[in-house]
């Protein structure tokens, strides 16, 4: 490796850093609220909300997340009903709201059944036992479902935001300058092809470590009554 | 048996270095997504300018033709990790481009244009330098890996650059409004005029000559990695023999209905 390509490229590449932590921490905060709400759809009694959240899942964890970067890009550009529609276009117009966009719809699928699977692990006794106490459903969800639900949930969701950071690099397909669309674009000014993927490579790895650490700094907080028992 | 799998693999070694003489074969990488230079159907057949050059040079020389349809930008990498033999893909020579590999002679030239809405303010402009101070904040397509990206950011570097791995999808975001001008050939740039999807389009009148810019090349080469220095040799010949007899301006005619191709030196 030369150190002057290095040079070069790691200011370049930095700069793609920070679009891809934009693009990974809006749709991760509109998937993981849009996720909570299909979670709940889908475990309600009303046969059309959870059929929705069932067949929503089902698309969006069944296509690619590309094919569904380029049916919102390119496909949806060209319906003329979205460009007459001034905030369905602004959506569509920009690449990195685009990918924004799908990228919170997709991870939304995801979360939906892991925060699904930690609703329903929550043992039906204690949500007998707040209810017998008189609290309300709501009350009911704050303070019993919801922080047992998070606890079983979250190995499998810190999981689903490695994903996230690693499905952000295909919004340089279309047209986003991130990370993998900065280093694509090194390659054809540089050809050092190694070099330049290793960095951006290494980038990845470095957001997904500090990642999973708060991940598992908060896995140790909300299981610390368990540490003090053993 | 260990001799068995070291003489596999010399065989192997052997018929790396020269896979052309030994199969009697060439293989051709080509992009087949810009036309009218290189198209390829779902079946996977490449026509275009580019197909016809690779098929005369390939009768030339007596050998088959075999197209590898890849994406432009990564044509260099592949060629040097012997994917195929050379790259026939419109490809302009360039200095950074010479640093990796080596190019035949040039065999054709085009004009480069930039193209714009009919009402865009873009499409009255007609001199050089008002055309750059009107890129400013603009968003222009380019694709990827091309000597028009490499022309814009050094001469319109306050220009929005939105690059493109395929032709197709810069002439969506073209017709889509997404981005306020493109940059490209004249060519393939006519090509999208002629579609549905132009016809509210126009080039804009200022022509950028290739020989005008170091970063926009010496024409447009038959790609070849650099120790094939013998296939080059070969290609070269076989390519003045080409241009002089007239067979490339006529297939230039086929797909231009002009004459792009460029004198042999």
């Amino acid at each position: 490796m030369e150190l002057e390509l290095i040079q070069r490229a790691v200011p370049v590449l930095l700069k793609g850093l920070g679009v891809t932590a934009l693009l990974t921490g809006v749709s991760v905060l509109v998937g993981f609220n849009l996720g909570l709400g299909l979670a709940l759809m889908r475990l309600s009694e009303n046969r059309f909300l959870s059929g929705f959240a069932k067949y929503y899942s089902t698309v969006f964890r069944g296509t690619p997340l590309l094919v569904q970067l380029f049916l919102f890009y390119y496909g949806l550009g060209q319906l003329s009903f979205i460009k007459n529609s001034e905030m369905a276009w602004w959506v569509i117009s920009d690449g990195t709201r685009c990918a924004i966009m799908a990228l919170a719809l997709n991870t939304a699928a995801y979360t939906s059944e892991i925060l699904r699977g930690g609703l329903m692990s929550v043992p039906a006794g204690l949500v007998e036992a707040a209810q017998a106490a008189g609290m309300s459903r709501f009350l009911r969800f704050r303070r019993i479902q919801f922080p047992l639900a998070i606890r079983q949930a979250l190995p499998a969701y810190g999981n689903e935001l490695v994903l996230t950071v690693k499905g952000t690099s295909l919004a340089s397909t279309i047209t986003v300058l991130e990370i993998t669309g900065y280093a694509k674009r090194l390659m054809s000014q540089t050809f050092a092809i190694f070099e330049v993927f290793a960095i951006a490579g290494a980038l990845y790895l470095i957001i997904n470590l500090v990642l999973i650490t708060l991940v598992r700094m908060l896995e140790a907080h909300l299981m610390r009554h368990q540490a003090r028992s053993r | 048996m260990k001799l068995k799998v070291l003489s596999l693999v010399a065989f192997l070694a052997a018929g790396m270095g020269s896979a052309y003489a030994a199969e009697g074969e060439l293989s051709i990488g080509t992009e087949g997504a810009y036309p009218p230079w290189s198209m390829a159907d779902a079946a996977g057949n490449v026509t275009g300018f580019d197909a016809d050059v690779g098929n005369l040079l390939c009768a030339k020389l007596e050998v088959k033709c075999k197209f590898v349809v890849q994406a432009f930008d990564g044509l260099i990498p592949a060629l040097k990790a012997k994917r195929f033999d050379v790259i026939i893909s419109g490809m302009s020579i360039t200095e950074d481009r010479k640093k990796e590999i080596s190019f035949s002679n040039g065999y054709a030239e085009l004009a480069n244009m930039f193209v714009a809405p009919k009402s865009s303010d873009l499409a009255g402009i007609h001199d050089f330098d008002t055309l750059i101070k009107a890129l400013d904040g603009k968003k222009v397509g380019v694709q990827a890996g091309t000597t028009h990206a490499h022309y814009l950011e050094k001469n319109a570097p306050k220009a929005d650059l939105k690059t493109y791995d395929t032709l197709d999808q810069m002439q969506i975001d073209l017709a889509s409004g997404r981005i306020d001008t493109a940059f490209s050939d004249a060519s393939a740039l006519e090509d999208f005029l002629a579609k549905p999807d132009g016809k509210d389009f126009q080039l804009v009148d200022v022509k950028i000559a290739s020989s005008s810019d170091a970063t926009l090349g010496e024409g447009i080469g038959v790609g070849i990695a650099q120790e094939n220095t013998e296939l080059k040799a070969k290609i070269d010949k076989a390519l003045c023999e080409l241009v002089n007899d007239g067979s490339i301006a006529k297939a230039s005619e086929t797909w231009f209905k002009t004459d792009i191709s460029r004198p042999c030196k």
